[in-house]
């Protein structure tokens, strides 16, 4: 596997020259983003003048649907880790009954579309008053990232060694303490994972903000996007905005949390 | 469909329209005073371009002042409304004043979400009777339309004097004329072809004037007609993103010099003079040949009062919609917009105040009503159309083809 | 002996319970979150249920009307093939882009983890981002994409990419190949990693060049983990709606319309909710069909990856 510095080198130009290709959609959009409104309908290659116009009409008009989906995603994360992390350790380390059967139904989970879901939670949700609320949504948009951090957290719990667990747990009431105090600061990265994966899986939701919100009270930025290129066509630089602005948090992680992300696709669905 | 068993279901509805009112109040969502003190209403409608959504946005919140309200406006795209309006229904969070484009209303007023307006004591007397007829559902008023229009030929004078070309007035005019306005990186004409109502709306006045007819599509005038649109595509005269333009899309096009005409409506002429290098004209449709009348289907937003819980807000909404109504209301409305009142003795004072406008006035006065022939059938018909238009213009099917079809759609379910 | 036993069998009892108060809630979701819903789909596939339902309460049986009508519609064939064409070509170019990079980001050169995981973005972002920039990207007059085939000669009048109807379909597997290939390259590269280099070694002593000991080494090894990404890919693939509701809108002229988005069309723009649950019901079906595919072909790769370790 050695090489010769040289021929590495190329690898890294060619590598920059492919990962150009792939991204240059993002650069368009933000470089849409800058252009100036009006009716000129196209744009420069670059934004050698770039104009924060888009950004002051998106930050109005969709302001506030960034921080519904921000509230909608934390809240995703919270119910998503609240549930799946003791659903993983039961399914790792505890022998329960029925455990087979959870693993499949979560695998079967995948096969079901998300319209189906909604098909039959709107009409559940609208006898409940549970349509146009964060509740709502936040329940409907798990479904994503629950199984997904089941899976995530299972895989790594089934990792840590027996010992460790079996020193904390002294009785039956020690099953409690042995997943608090050990096994959940064990799987600090795995929660951070899973945890990253679910807030994008929510934050990029559409069809249950599209299909479970019928008024402006509680509307996820996505539906502001698609909303946006309905009604103002001749506002791209605005529309693009937005986009930009939905972006920040899939880019944003994708920094800090590098590690995390790297690790979540590549693991989970496979194992 | 649900006539028969409509008192029981309004009384069912009512009931849970109640229980989500308390479910909703009880979890903090409901907000707001108690009932009794409305302070405010909500409304729907589809102004979403500018100057227009800001325009109605003030429109509304004067007329909220005269009744004492502040007025939530929310706007949809015009494709989404319907789609919205039922989900609202079903889910009872539809808005206490609600706009429709004239040919869904009798639709919307079938499954009983509307109210009968002549509850709050308004007066529509002295409407145009077109008009009127679009509002009416079943022998009552359910919704008013402060103003009328129709759809025009829109030209660049400054690229037909280039080209040498004069005004068209028929088919065979409009292609040659398209033809040759066309260049690299314009197209002759622009219109809205996409798979919306929006695109059957703009299809009407080819249909009628040439003697097709919505109650049966399958006719080598309607067949004829659809040619003209697919002719244009051909040749190249007109773009093939006509099969995505809305009518705000067709406007852009053309404001930006990139379509040398294009069928709309008046109510872009407000967009249209604020960019002083763009010199515009407009002209009547085009006819299948020369002498004859353009039959244009005739345009405009009622207004209606859906059902709700709170007959205090239902009241306000009411007084709101009448205020909308007015005489002096309406006036300004269609100078601010120019379409025509739709009161007639308005609308004749306002030819007068405003000739460019007589115009207008006229082919309003002559327009027809889309809902005029099948009434609630209207929408399946007007899907047909569509369906129809982009079959054709793709070239998956012949025109005649696309129209056997349409008329599958319209009679069929 | 037996008066202990029972203490400790009770405490057996209870730490069960314990026990299953861990899974309990997870559990409980998930049956109300997909159990509940798969079965209110197959009752509501039977059953009149539109808009006037929610105002009447009734929802009359209809037996199999719901079936026929979207089985037999003009539609329903037309879905049909388009839903295999959007799976099928987004699959390929998924997977053939996604290994190529895979095996590309398997050589070790400088930048290589960072552009690995920049590599990621496109799949991170929200659907409906990716959808929004691509439809201006491709709009056939003003669209950065034609002005560029224009530029290098490549297409005089540029191609219709959002209106004509197979130039249509082109481009809304475009845009899901370009969501795809980072997941693709992501578990393809994650499979190349867990071959052991002694193999690559021991082929090169064998004097095999770098295609023999892809074809012998690197692609059978790889074969499980390719199943598994394959499926995977058709069953998220048959449920997209997102990206093809904001490049296309389904259209036109219907032409991208698949399975999932007519359910979609069915119950929230007609609000024929029985029928849209009708679609629904036979896009499971289709999807559970690779499930068992799934199924196998993970335990397949399970058991190939244990007799490796």
């Amino acid at each position: 596997m050695r090489r010769a510095p040289g021929r590495g080198l190329l690898s890294t130009v060619v590598g920059i020259v492919l990962v150009a290709l792939m991204l240059f959609p993002v650069y368009w959009m933000v470089n849409a983003s800058l252009q100036p409104a009006g009716n000129t309908l196209r744009g420069g290659w670059f934004p050698s003048r770039p104009d924060l116009g888009g950004y002051v009409t998106a930050l109005r008009d969709q302001g506030r649907n960034l921080l519904t989906s921000l509230v909608v995603a934390l809240g995703s994360v919270a119910l998503s880790l609240g549930l799946a992390a003791p659903a993983a350790y039961a399914l790792a380390r505890l022998r329960v009954r029925g455990a087979g059967l959870v693993l499949f139904g979560i695998l079967i989970t995948q096969m079901v579309p998300g319209i189906v879901v909604a098909d039959a939670l709107y009409g559940t949700y609208s006898d409940l008053g549970l349509l146009n609320s964060y509740a709502g949504l936040i329940l409907a948009d798990s479904t994503a990232g629950l199984p997904f951090a089941i899976i995530v957290l299972r895989a790594f719990m089934l990792s840590i060694p027996g010992e460790v667990i079996e020193a904390a747990q002294v009785d039956g009431a020690g099953q409690l303490r042995a997943f608090r105090s050990v096994v959940l600061p064990m799987s600090r990265n795995a929660l951070i994972t899973a945890g990253v994966f679910t807030f994008l899986f929510t934050w990029s939701d559409f069809l249950f903000a599209l299909t479970l919100t019928t008024t402006q009270d509680v509307r996820p930025i996505t539906l502001g996007v698609y909303q946006y290129i309905g009604a103002h066509t001749n506002q791209w630089n605005a529309i693009m905005a937005t986009a930009v602005m939905a972006s920040v948090p899939a880019a944003v992680l994708l920094v800090l949390a590098q590690r995390y992300v790297t690790a979540g696709a590549a693991g989970g669905t496979v194992e | 469909m649900i006539s028969p068993a409509r008192p029981p279901a309004r009384r069912i509805a009512a009931l849970l329209a109640g229980a989500t009112a308390l479910l909703l109040t009880a979890a903090g969502c409901g907000g707001g005073p108690a009932p009794g003190e409305v302070t405010s209403i909500t409304v729907l409608d589809y102004y979403t371009d500018e100057p227009e959504h800001t325009q109605w946005a003030q429109t509304l919140s004067d007329c909220g002042r005269t009744a004492g309200v502040k007025v939530e406006q929310t706007s949809v795209p015009g494709a989404s409304l319907i789609p919205k309006v039922l989900q609202q229904a079903s889910s009872r969070t539809l808005p206490d004043l609600l706009m429709l484009d004239n040919p869904d209303l009798q639709q919307i007023a079938q499954t009983g979400a509307l109210t009968p307006l002549d509850r709050y004591g308004i007066d529509s007397s002295g409407f145009a009777p077109g008009i009127l007829s679009t509002g009416t559902y079943d022998g009552k008023v359910y919704g008013l339309a402060p103003y009328a229009s129709t759809v025009a030929l829109f030209y660049n004078q400054d690229m037909l004097a280039e080209a040498g070309v004069a005004v068209p007035r028929t088919w065979d005019e409009l292609k040659a004329a398209a033809a040759r306005l066309t260049r690299p990186g314009r197209y002759g004409l622009a219109l809205d072809a996409n798979a919306t109502f929006e695109g059957t709306w703009q299809f009407m006045p080819f249909l009628w004037s040439n003697g097709g007819d919505e109650k049966q599509l399958d006719t080598p005038q309607a067949a004829q007609a659809l040619q003209l649109w697919v002719d244009l595509v051909k040749s190249g005269s007109m773009s093939k993103s006509v099969l995505n333009w809305t009518q705000a899309d067709v406007h852009d096009q053309f404001a930006a010099g990139r379509a040398a005409m294009m069928i709309n409506g008046p109510w872009r002429i407000p967009a249209l003079d604020k960019d002083k290098d763009l010199h515009w004209a407009v002209a009547p449709i085009p006819v299948p040949r020369a002498g004859q009348t353009p039959v244009t289907p005739l345009g405009g937003e009622v207004w209606t009062v859906p059902q709700s819980a709170s007959k205090a807000r239902q009241e306000k909404a009411a007084r709101v919609l009448a205020c909308l109504n007015s005489p002096s209301t309406m006036l300004a409305l269609a100078e601010q917009h120019f379409t025509v009142p739709s009161r007639t003795a308005v609308a004749a004072r306002y030819a007068q105040q405003v000739p460019s406008m007589a115009a207008f006035v006229e082919s309003v006065e002559a327009a027809r009503a889309r809902t005029g022939e099948l009434g609630v059938r209207w929408p399946q018909a007007a899907t047909g159309i569509y369906t129809a238009i982009q079959s054709a213009l793709t070239g998956q099917q012949t025109p005649e083809e696309a129209l056997r079809h349409a008329q599958q759609i319209a009679t069929g379910g | 002996m037996r008066s202990r036993s029972r203490p400790v069998a009770e405490a057996r009892s209870g730490e069960r319970a314990a026990r299953w108060m861990f899974l309990a809630p997870a559990a409980v979701y998930l049956l109300l979150f997909f159990g509940y819903p798969v079965v209110k789909n197959v009752v509501m596939s039977f059953q009149q249920y539109t808009a006037t339902t929610f105002y009447t309460g009734s929802a009359p049986f209809v037996g199999l009307q719901n079936y026929a009508k979207v089985l037999t519609s003009d539609l329903f064939p037309k879905a049909l093939l388009t839903t295999a064409l959007f799976t099928a070509g987004s699959l390929c170019g998924q997977f053939v882009i996604g290994l190529g990079l895979a095996l590309f980001f398997r050589r070790r050169f400088p930048l290589g983890g960072v552009l690995r995981s920049l590599l990621l973005l496109p799949w991170l972002l929200p659907l409906v981002v990716s959808g929004a920039t691509w439809r201006w990207m491709l709009d056939p007059d003003t669209g950065v994409v034609n002005a560029v085939l224009r530029g290098l000669h490549l297409s005089s009048s540029g191609i219709p990419w959002l209106t004509g109807t197979s130039q249509a379909l082109v481009s809304v597997i475009l845009v899901n190949v370009w969501v795809g290939i980072p997941f693709n390259t992501a578990i393809l590269y994650g499979g190349l990693q867990d071959i052991p280099p002694h193999l690559y070694e021991a082929a090169k002593l064998d004097g095999a060049g770098p295609v023999r000991s892809f074809r012998h080494v690197t692609w059978p090894l790889l074969r499980p983990v390719v199943g598994v990404v394959l499926v995977l890919g058709v069953v998220y693939t048959l449920k997209v709606v997102d990206i093809i509701l904001v490049v296309t809108g389904g259209g036109p002229a219907d032409a991208t319309e698949t399975l999932a988005t007519q359910a979609y069309e069915l119950s929230f723009r007609q609000f024929e909710f029985g029928r849209g649950a009708a679609m629904g019901n036979v896009l499971i079906v289709i999807s559970l069909a690779f499930a068992l595919v799934y199924l196998r072909a993970g335990r397949r790769a399970r058991s190939v990856r244990e007799g490796i370790a």
